[in-house]
């Protein structure tokens, strides 16, 4: 799990080595070489964001098979779709997540529920190098981050965007469930979106 | 509708629209640029919401996709007005993706050589995954010189740490990476750690932090040392 070599107590073994630290492309790098057919550098990007669209996915469609559907179709749709991504307009892990979303919700509302199909779940032989407990902790300081960040809405703000982010409703439904009226749904998700993107120092 | 029309950025970020709703609203996104604006930075949030929340993928939804991807043909690109021609970014990115061929084959080799070690980490990351999902796990994150970081998740009850180094350095020849845990008493050694020319690593730490109030990380001779010798290098406060 780690790239450096561990010492235990005793001698340590030390190998020369280069001076540290090659240049990281970023997603943005990555998915504008995917658009010119580069697979090596999807299977790169696919490893970057693969948990955070399965996260995403998961939340909003919850059955675990028909989110794996939802999640495959969008990491391909990526890979199609990759020559039409335009950096200017917002980052490569918006693009991707933003896909992903709407993927999600487009499931949950054509409810075409193939509920009883049955996935199975491969081995559980799973990647475990750096960049998974690097991600491991990356996430759940995100998560920490946010979780703030949405401590800083209004309770109806907050609702009204969990409500429609991650539970997947519309703003009417949003509206209905918490008893309030449409235009002030509208602009309660709005005023909460735009206070969530201060608080996260959102730039695009 | 139209009179409050661009209330809707918010709605329409966070997928809130209906279908028919969602098809006029993007309408109107074509003629309103503030609109337009307001939609990509609240995108932007959005995505947050989501990146918050990853969580790993199924083993082999890897398989599954790239074997897809291999068989699927990408869409034309959209072609800029009046040119005809190609995307304007292709021409002046050649250069970078020869680099990043480059950094693609290295990466792979690096994966290959650490999945052969798996057996080995498994039941670490099994006390990884422990320490994460602690009810009193803690995020505390410090940043040393040339813009290297660590991050750690700390658990006093069960007296552990996953330690996260990113862009570091490596210790001078003939010397090593020493960890401490820092209390009113002094610092007890936490382990050792090198760091590869990925300038990376995670290390975890067991001891025992009722008390302590802050990891440190120093440079000492190789081989390390009962107490620290040196300046620490990093300090990251566990804010008890």
């Amino acid at each position: 799990m780690d790239d450096g070599a561990t010492h235990g107590d005793g001698p340590a073994r030390r190998r020369l080595r280069p001076a540290a630290g090659t240049p990281a492309a970023t997603d943005d790098d990555l998915l504008l070489e995917v658009a010119r057919g580069d697979q090596a550098a999807y299977e790169r990007l696919f490893d970057r964001v693969a948990g955070q669209v399965y996260g995403v996915v998961r939340r909003v469609v919850r059955d675990p098979s028909q989110s794996e559907e939802v999640v495959q179709e969008v990491l391909v749709e990526v890979w199609r779709t990759a020559t039409r991504f335009d950096p200017t307009r917002g980052s490569a892990g918006t693009w991707i997540l933003t896909m992903a979303h709407r993927r999600a919700i487009d499931r949950v509302r054509s409810e075409q529920s193939s509920r009883d199909r049955t996935h199975r779940v491969g081995s559980s032989q799973h990647r475990r190098d750096y960049d998974e407990v690097a991600e491991q902790v990356e996430v759940a300081f995100e998560h920490e981050q946010v979780r703030r960040a949405l401590g800083s809405l209004t309770e109806l703000q907050r609702e009204a965007v969990e409500l429609a982010y991650y539970r997947g409703h519309t703003y009417r439904e949003v509206a209905e469930l918490l008893d309030t009226p449409l235009g002030t749904v509208k602009t309660r998700m709005r005023d909460g979106l735009i206070r969530l993107r201060d608080a996260l120092g959102v730039a695009t | 509708m139209t009179a409050d029309i661009h209330t809707l950025t918010g709605a329409y970020a966070a997928d809130a629209l209906d279908d028919e709703e969602r098809r006029f609203f993007e309408r109107h996104l074509d003629d309103c640029g503030a609109c337009a604006q307001e939609v990509a930075e609240l995108q932007a949030t959005t995505a947050r919401l989501g990146a918050a929340v990853a969580v790993p993928p199924p083993p082999d939804l890897r398989a599954r996709v790239l074997a897809e991807v291999e068989r699927t043909r990408q869409d034309k690109p959209r072609m800029s007005p009046g040119r005809g021609g190609r995307p304007s970014w292709t021409g002046r990115l050649a250069p970078v993706a020869a680099a990043f061929a480059l950094l693609v084959v290295g990466a792979g080799a690096v994966v290959g050589y650490y999945q052969g070690q798996m057996g080995a980490l498994e039941e670490r990351q099994a006390r990884v995954d422990e320490v994460m999902a602690a009810p009193d796990a803690r995020m505390v994150e410090s940043h040393g010189e040339d813009g290297a970081m660590a991050r750690a998740v700390v658990s006093p009850s069960m007296g552990e740490a996953v330690l996260v180094v990113d862009r570091m350095a490596p210790a001078p020849s003939e010397h090593t990476y020493e960890l401490w845990l820092i209390d009113d008493d002094g610092a007890t050694p936490a382990g050792m750690f090198d760091i590869g020319d990925t300038g990376r690593t995670t290390q975890l730490l067991s001891g025992d932090f009722d008390g302590a109030y802050a990891i440190g990380v120093t440079v000492e001779p190789m081989g390390g040392s009962p107490e620290p010798t040196s300046d620490p290098v990093m300090m990251l406060e566990l804010g008890t």
